[in-house]
């Protein structure tokens, strides 16, 4: 058996973890090995400075310390529940709000719409302005009206004679 | 009432249940802490605190391991950021070690001989306390809490050749670190 290997048994059997052919093999290095038997003296040493004494207690009145702190933390639990979900919810708002900005830009807008597709959108009769003309029953009335219209249409222009 | 049936009141909102959980383990946990911290009001501190967390997160547990191993994997992860958050533990210096008299035992009355031990015992727990986390974890739980083997496993979720071999090591390391101060007139401390 090697030193190394020693080392390792003398630890395990500070546990006990070692079996009766391991013990005897350690025991019959340690009589010839005066650095391991230093090394075993050195482990048992530690292992009794380290061994705990009795279970300690913790302070006095631990239950009653503690009951109230349950009780808070049981009221404040819904809160810090709602606050989670909320703080989830702030990336999917965000989300949403880049996604409306997005199609807001991108969607293509309507073009110029055309002065009776404004008529139509605005719900009047685009013919509402000749209906009074279609209907007018006497024809030098009629003649009349058409006769103003059109100067409504253009101004009148000089005629230039040659 | 056996542990599970207490659990589970305690899961629906048995207050008196979650009680008994407590008044079971509450002297373990606070001596891990205590173990660990080496204060006694930190450690209650952390105590109470390891009771607050369980208590919240117990309609998480869903039994598949025993209540203490649970609660105990709780109190080491505590224990680690209450730790952290008070900066690594000193290295323990010379001038701690010469604090304690090497004096002839058989000429030392019986109170001074366990006094003496005790200030050994503080003193080799912070030698404990300055080695590498995973390695003061494993040895504060096998030797200074006395726990199994198969119950360290469970807790920090090692297979157990992992657990012999970690331990070895910690323990050769606080060896060395400990080595001048063992073993002293022949051996006066030897089992």
């Amino acid at each position: 058996m090697n030193c190394k290997t020693a080392e390792k048994w003398i630890s395990r059997s500070l546990d006990g973890r070692l079996d009766e052919r391991s013990r005897g093999l350690l025991e019959e290095h340690l009589k010839v090995c005066p650095s391991c038997r230093k090394a075993a003296a050195e482990y048992r040493s530690m292992a009794a400075l380290l061994q705990r004494g009795k279970e300690e207690a913790p302070l006095p009145r631990f239950w009653e310390r503690l009951e109230p702190r349950l009780k808070e933390e049981q009221k404040i639990m819904p809160l810090v529940l709602w606050e989670r979900w909320a703080l989830h919810t702030i990336p999917v708002f965000v989300a949403l709000v880049v996604l409306a900005v997005a199609l807001f830009i991108f969607t293509p807008q309507a073009a110029e719409m055309t002065q009776s597709e404004a008529l139509l959108i605005e719900n009047t009769n685009p013919f509402s302005e000749t209906k009074g003309l279609f209907e007018e029953k006497r024809p030098e009335a009629r003649s009349m009206m058409l006769i103003f219209a059109s100067l409504d249409e253009k101004p009148a222009v000089r005629r230039q004679w040659p | 009432m056996d542990e599970k049936q207490l659990v589970r009141l305690a899961q629906e909102g048995s207050q008196g249940a979650f009680e008994e959980l407590v008044a079971k383990y509450q002297s373990k946990v606070f001596s891990m802490a205590m173990s660990f911290i080496r204060n006694r009001e930190v450690a209650d501190d952390a105590a109470q605190e390891v009771f607050l967390k369980a208590y919240l997160a117990l309609p998480k547990f869903h039994l598949k391991s025993e209540f203490g191993t649970w609660l105990y994997r709780i109190a080491i992860n505590h224990v680690r950021d209450v730790l952290r958050k008070r900066g690594r533990a000193k290295e323990v210096s010379l001038e701690d070690v010469r604090e304690i008299p090497v004096a002839d035992e058989n000429a030392m009355e019986k109170a001074e001989m366990e006094r003496e031990t005790e200030a050994r015992k503080g003193l080799v727990q912070r030698f404990v306390q300055g080695l590498p986390e995973k390695y003061r974890t494993i040895l504060t739980l096998r030797d200074l809490q006395g726990l199994p083997y198969d119950e360290i496993s469970r807790i920090l979720r090692l297979s157990p050749g992992t657990v012999d071999s970690r331990l070895h090591r910690a323990r050769k390391m606080l060896r060395h670190k400990l080595a001048p101060y063992l073993v002293q007139g022949g051996g006066s401390h030897e089992l």
